[in-house]
């Protein structure tokens, strides 16, 4: 249990510090710490298979895009649009009811939840695919849609115009 | 299921004759397939409806009534395409293929049964018209509105998630009739159960476009290239609806008291939003992005009364909607030819150049409002009906108000093409209609009428 204290005052105070720190590139180094603490989280759990995918492809691969982008952007504090206070007002507002609204119905969740000790090795890569190719093959096989349909948007929108002689 | 197998292998199909350079067969090929799909969609209807695929799909009634729907209105779409995407992009075959996914996305949101697929669906609809939005890579407008529309969707898909998940802690299980029977049988209800509504509402309604979520319609549908604005304000928009009729309708009726007051500010702000913003444009293209905010309102007045007859009143609105949404999108296509303007005074003596286009448009836009004789008529005295069920006789009041502004400024666009006389050089321009506009308008335009006089074939369907 104190392991799950620890990682978890990590994974809030990285998340914070996320959002606090001025310098984008800072930023991006900080949420990559954030990912990092989820993935323990998940072995915690016993989740391996989401751990590895957390690993590989939210810290790995999409956070590498990010810096990526950063460092082509060139952004720095100047460039950061003004906000005016109303708005940061509301913005406060709107996000404290949220987490108001979500901590009052996670005020309830138990760690002994009968549903999840009965299935303790739920998270492990074999019982995943034994769900994925069973109950849910539909979705499973109409994903291949969805990322077909994004596979040519991004050929079609990324295509350089061939002219014509 | 046939139906989403054909569409599924169809949008491949037509993606390799593209690569021939078929060009000439896409258009035929697109609609004898979707002929197909939708002769596999009415063979099923007789059938017994039970969950197939572990729970996954359900062709009820429901499913199968807006499926034909979403059929026939991109069987319409396609046909007004014909020229239009040869003139504004060289990626023919993707615009048919994307379209042909995105239809897809609508049928499996028809007719989901686990929130898995309502999620793939939604998915697949969405990405697919991410891509058409932008697909005009030089305009300016078009780059802004795919974007805006992204990060939108992207933001609401995370909310409807999120939504997604609480259920699934508070009751183990993504299938529509477990989360029934969860609520039906529970002693008590877990707080998780309602933060996971609301979060759902949240992201339906930004999917659907009411206020406070409708911040993105504008610009978006402004931006779009027509055919496709009318695909999203149509197709896509009534897919939506069904979902959202869907899960409300099986799982959260006991429920009611919870998200009611919810729903119905969410209804009166959406009404005034749409209805006012649209009274003050001058772009007949952005008065129709506004005057689709308000159309969503109304709508959820079926939601909101849910009832047995809330399944036909949507579908009688959603189907007088679509049809009058084709026919002012393909008109405005026209007259932009001719005028190259979206604003009213492009429609200055429409009535005398083209006086069948200026009838067609004038069906629609009475439709629209809710004139009797009309289908429009018909769909808004039910969704009133519905709400003077459970005596909401505020709502009542307010729409009321509401159908009257809307009024004002459909009838500004038939006011122009009568009374006005056209500019000189409008006359100068003008250009034969072909003959798919004129069939799509008038078969459009007539089964407005039929609807509008005889109405018991549409509503007798869902009883």
């Amino acid at each position: 249990m104190s392991v799950f204290y620890l990682v978890a005052f990590l994974a809030i105070f990285f998340a914070l510090m996320t959002i606090f720190t001025k310098n984008p590139v800072h930023s991006v180094l900080y949420l990559v710490i954030t990912f990092f603490t989820l993935t323990v989280h998940y072995i915690l759990l016993n989740a391996q298979f989401l751990a590895v995918v957390n690993f590989i492809v939210y810290m790995g691969a999409i956070i590498v895009l990010f810096l990526f982008v950063m460092m082509l952007l060139n952004l720095n504090e100047e460039a950061e649009p003004v906000k005016s206070n109303l708005v940061k007002i509301m913005g406060a507002i709107a996000g404290m009811c949220l987490l108001a609204t979500l901590l009052g119905a996670f005020r309830v969740i138990e760690p002994s939840n009968e549903m999840v000790a009965a299935h303790a090795d739920i998270g492990l890569v074999e019982n995943l695919g034994k769900v994925l190719f069973n109950e849910f093959l539909l979705p499973f096989e109409i994903s291949s849609i969805l990322l077909l349909a994004a596979m040519i948007g991004a050929v079609l929108l990324a295509k350089k115009d061939v002219k014509k002689a | 299921m046939g139906a989403i197998i054909t569409l599924s292998v169809l949008g491949i199909l037509v993606l390799y004759l593209g690569l021939f350079k078929a060009k000439n067969a896409l258009l035929p090929v697109t609609l004898l397939g979707l002929a197909v799909a939708l002769g596999f969609t009415l063979a099923d209807w007789n059938k017994e409806a039970e969950p197939q695929f572990s729970g996954m799909v359900i062709f009820d009634h429901l499913a199968l009534s807006f499926t034909v729907l979403s059929i026939v209105v991109t069987g319409l779409i396609l046909l007004l395409s014909k020229e239009y995407f040869t003139s504004i992009s060289k990626n023919v075959a993707e615009y048919y293929c994307l379209i042909l996914f995105s239809l897809t996305g609508a049928v499996l949101v028809n007719s989901y049964h686990n929130f898995v697929m309502l999620f793939v669906g939604i998915e697949i609809m969405s990405v697919a018209l991410y891509i058409l939005v932008g697909i005009r890579r030089t305009d300016f407008a078009s780059n802004e509105a795919a974007l805006k529309y992204f990060l939108m969707g992207a933001f609401s898909t995370g909310f409807l998630l999120f939504g997604i998940t609480l259920l699934y802690g508070a009751t183990g299980t993504f299938d529509l009739e477990g989360l029934r029977a969860y609520v039906m049988t529970a002693t008590e209800i877990s707080p998780l159960f309602y933060g996971g509504i609301l979060l759902l509402l949240c992201g339906l309604c930004f999917k659907v476009g009411v206020a406070p979520f409708h911040f993105w319609t504008p610009d978006v549908y402004d931006g779009a290239p027509i055919l496709i604005t009318s695909f999203m304000s149509t197709v896509v928009k009534v897919a939506s609806f069904v979902g959202f009729l869907r899960l409300f309708g099986t799982v959260m009726v006991p429920l009611s008291d919870f998200w009611t007051p919810v729903l119905l500010t969410i209804i009166i702000i959406t009404l005034f939003v749409g209805n006012i913003s649209a009274l003050m444009q001058s772009s007949f293209k952005r008065m129709m992005a506004y005057s689709s905010i308000s159309h969503a309102g109304y709508m959820l007045f079926a939601i909101v009364a849910l009832g047995i007859e809330s399944a036909s009143s949507i579908l009688v609105y959603a189907t007088a909607y679509s049809l009058a949404s084709v026919i002012a999108f393909g008109a405005l296509i026209l007259v932009k030819r001719e005028t190259g303007s979206e604003q009213f005074e492009a429609f200055n003596g429409l009535g005398k150049r083209k006086p069948l286009l200026a009838a067609a448009l004038t069906v629609a836009m009475l439709s629209l409002a809710g004139i009797p004789l009309t289908a429009g008529f018909v769909g808004k005295f039910m969704m009133f009906s519905n709400v003077m069920g459970t005596y909401n006789v505020m709502l009542l009041v307010l729409a009321a108000v509401n159908a009257a502004i809307g009024i004002y400024y459909y009838l500004h666009v038939v006011v122009n093409m009568y009374f006005r006389e056209s500019t000189a050089d409008a006359e100068q321009t003008a250009l034969p209609i072909s003959v798919n506009y004129i069939v799509v308008l008038g078969i459009a335009a007539l089964l407005t009428l039929a609807i509008g006089v005889y109405p018991d074939c549409l509503i007798g369907i869902l009883l």
